[in-house]
Parts: structure tokens; C-alpha cells; sequence
């Protein structure tokens, strides 16, 4: 590919050698780092959702759950206020997968000590989905195996309190009159 | 060698932990590419100081920027990216200054270029040699020779398409061979 010269060679073979640094530079960056604002975990979990698209499965979602997943971005922004330090934002997601695969909930409480699923994929059983807290700023996570249909769903925080996605579609047919939201996987 | 050839615990499971909240490992980050990367920035910009000043800045900014790094199993070549933009920056710092307080640098540094042929005669040549290349033709010669990347990762880093790269590598071996024939002869 290229011509060859043997001074040009060696003298690329030195410019390989490892450089010395100054010993204390780890120590340096790590130090600026201390001082530094710590970075945002919340994207994280969205990178997920990235990774199952990259892999090649399929994601079908329809309007009605295009909306819910929308809505999730801000939606426990607002409702959860509450379960927030002072000055914390708290972004949410709920990503569609393919039909027959898996739907990810994120919600972000940083002041909650449990958070569970509940909705119409598991007859509203506080405790039967709960969700892992995935960051140290109070994400919390789970993924549900769900074929395409329509979902009512909502999130338990501590037990006791109910959290839709408020700029989600709500689940108006609700017939115990508490918050909730609906997604819809695939085509109906 | 790709830019993630690692071993360890990965990437992306530190880039994890930090954003867990676990700061320190991100010296793990530190540790795995601070003398790969080092030499990168100290062959581009020259010298040790300003390639620290760079390598730091590019750790740094990857930290604050951290939740927007898109695969945190490639890490290495998302920091990498950073640290071309930043040799960039200080590279052109430089060169401001150098302008006004060494005019005629190239020439003081080859007539300092040894006659001897041994190794060290041909260190200082080809570091001065190098030095004397346009940025952006040292930068795609030592993205492509000295770090072993492959056109499609150099592209990624630089932003530049595959033929303006090939285009940059050649005028640089190019120049190389005629300086260091010069230096030879002076």
C-alpha cells in the first residue's frame, strides 16, 4: 500500500515507544474530577433500549404507545415530585421492545425505598414486578416480558402511593379510580 | 490494535459504576488509557507539558460528559475522539504563541538534528520531522502509523472521510521521507 522506506520504518517503530508522564497525573485528573459535577446516570438506562434496537429486534409500537412513551420522559417529572431532592429532576422512560419481547419502565425517585410495577400484565400485585434501583441518584428500573396488546400500568412507590404518566394516555376505565397510564405494544 | 483492546473489567462497567456514583473508577478509566492516549497527544503536540494539559482536559470533559457517551463499551474510542478535538485546540494555542516568541523554530531544531545514524540521532529527527508536518497531516499519519487504527476508526475520530484521510497520510509520508533525508544531509 505504501512504498516502503526503511529509515521512515524505524523511525515510526521509535515514535511507538511508550511516553512517561508525569506520575502524578492520575492523581491530578482525579482530583479535578472530586471537584467536578458528577454526571448524569438517568440517560443510562435509555441506552438499553438503544442496545436491544442495535440487536435487531424489531419495535413496533403503536401511536397510542408512542404517546406513553413520550409521556414518560416528563411524566414522573411532575407526579413525583415528592419522592425528589430539592432541585432534582426526575426523567422517566418506558421503552417498547418488539412484540413478544420486553417493555423497560424507568422512573426516577431518588428519596423512595421501594418502587414496584403494577398493572394489568400482573393483576396490580404490589411487590410482583418490583423495581431495581439502578443508580445512585434514584433510578429505578424494570424490563416486562409483554406480547402486543394494550396495558394499563402504574408505579408503587413505597407501597402506598400510586404514580401514573401524567402526560401519558390515562387509564380512564380504571375501575379502582387510581392513577394509571396505558401502553400499547404492536399493532392492534 | 483497535482503539478498545482492553483487559479487565470492561468499559463499560466502569463507565457504569461512575455513573452509579462510584467516582474513583473512573481512575480505572485513567489508568487503562492515559499512557496509550499520552502518546498520542505528546506525539501531536510535541511535548510532554501541553500533551498532559490536553490528555487531562480530554479525562475531564469525557467525566462531565460521561452520560452522553452513546457505548460505554468503547469508551476508549469516545475519549479518543475528545483528546483529537482538544490537541487540536491546544495545538493551535500553541502555535499562536510560538509565533510570536519563536519565528524560526524548524530551523533551530534541524540545524540541532545530529549527523550520526544511531538510534537516538534518529529519535530526534523523526520527532523533529514529524513536528514539521501541517496538523492535520500529523494527525491522520499518526492515527494511521503510529496508533494502527484503520481508516473507518479514523474517520470516527477526526470527522474527515476515508479518502481525504488516505489523501493526508500519503503527503505525510510524503514529507517525511524528504525531511529526513534533509536532516540527514545537513
Amino acid at each position: 500500500m505504501f512504498e516502503r522506506d526503511e529509515k521512515l520504518d524505524r523511525g515510526v517503530e521509535l515514535l511507538k515507544e511508550p511516553v512517561h508522564l508525569d506520575p502524578g497525573f492520575d492523581r491530578r485528573v482525579m482530583a479535578e474530577i472530586a471537584s467536578a459535577p458528577r454526571p448524569r446516570a438517568w440517560v443510562r438506562p435509555i441506552w438499553a433500549g438503544i442496545e436491544w434496537m442495535r440487536r435487531g429486534r424489531p419495535v413496533t409500537v403503536s401511536p397510542l404507545g408512542g404517546l406513553a412513551m413520550a409521556a414518560g420522559v416528563a411524566a414522573v417529572l411532575l407526579l413525583g415530585r415528592s419522592w425528589l431532592a430539592p432541585g432534582e429532576t426526575a426523567p422517566a422512560t418506558a421503552t417498547t421492545a418488539a412484540p413478544g419481547s420486553v417493555v423497560q419502565f424507568v422512573i426516577v425517585a431518588p428519596a423512595a425505598s421501594t418502587v414496584s410495577l403494577v398493572g394489568d400484565f400482573n393483576d396490580w400485585m404490589n411487590g410482583a414486578t418490583p423495581m431495581e434501583r439502578v443508580a445512585g441518584n434514584g433510578v429505578w428500573s424494570v424490563t416486562v416480558p409483554l406480547e402486543p396488546g394494550r396495558y394499563r400500568y402504574a408505579y408503587l412507590v413505597d407501597g402506598t402511593t400510586w404514580l401514573s404518566d401524567p402526560s401519558a394516555p390515562p387509564a380512564l376505565d380504571d375501575e379502582f379510580g387510581r392513577p394509571g397510564s396505558v401502553v400499547t405494544i404492536g399493532e392492534l | 490494535m483497535g482503539i478498545g483492546d482492553v483487559k479487565g473489567e470492561s468499559d463499560g462497567a466502569l463507565v457504569v459504576r461512575v455513573l452509579d456514583g462510584d467516582t474513583d473508577a473512573f481512575a480505572g478509566l485513567v489508568a487503562r488509557y492515559r499512557d496509550r492516549l499520552g502518546r498520542y497527544a505528546v506525539r501531536m503536540l510535541g511535548n510532554t507539558a501541553d500533551a498532559e494539559e490536553a490528555l487531562q482536559d480530554a479525562f475531564v470533559r469525557a467525566y462531565r460528559s460521561l452520560a452522553r457517551c452513546s457505548d460505554p463499551e468503547r469508551f476508549g474510542a469516545w475519549l479518543f475522539g475528545i483528546l483529537v478535538n482538544r490537541c487540536r485546540t491546544v495545538g493551535g494555542q500553541r502555535a499562536k504563541r510560538q509565533r510570536l516568541v519563536s519565528p524560526d523554530e524548524p530551523a533551530l531544531a534541524r540545524a540541532s538534528v545530529p549527523h550520526s545514524e544511531d538510534r537516538e540521532a534518529l529519535r530526534e529527527a523523526i520527532e523533529w520531522a514529524v513536528a514539521q508536518l501541517s496538523p492535520s497531516n500529523r494527525e491522520a499519519f499518526l492515527l494511521k502509523h503510529v496508533e494502527e487504527l484503520s481508516y473507518d476508526e479514523m474517520t470516527e475520530l477526526t470527522g474527515a472521510s476515508v479518502s481525504a484521510l488516505k489523501m493526508r497520510v500519503a503527503r505525510a509520508r510524503e514529507e517525511l521521507r524528504r525531511l529526513l533525508t534533509e536532516a540527514e544531509s545537513v
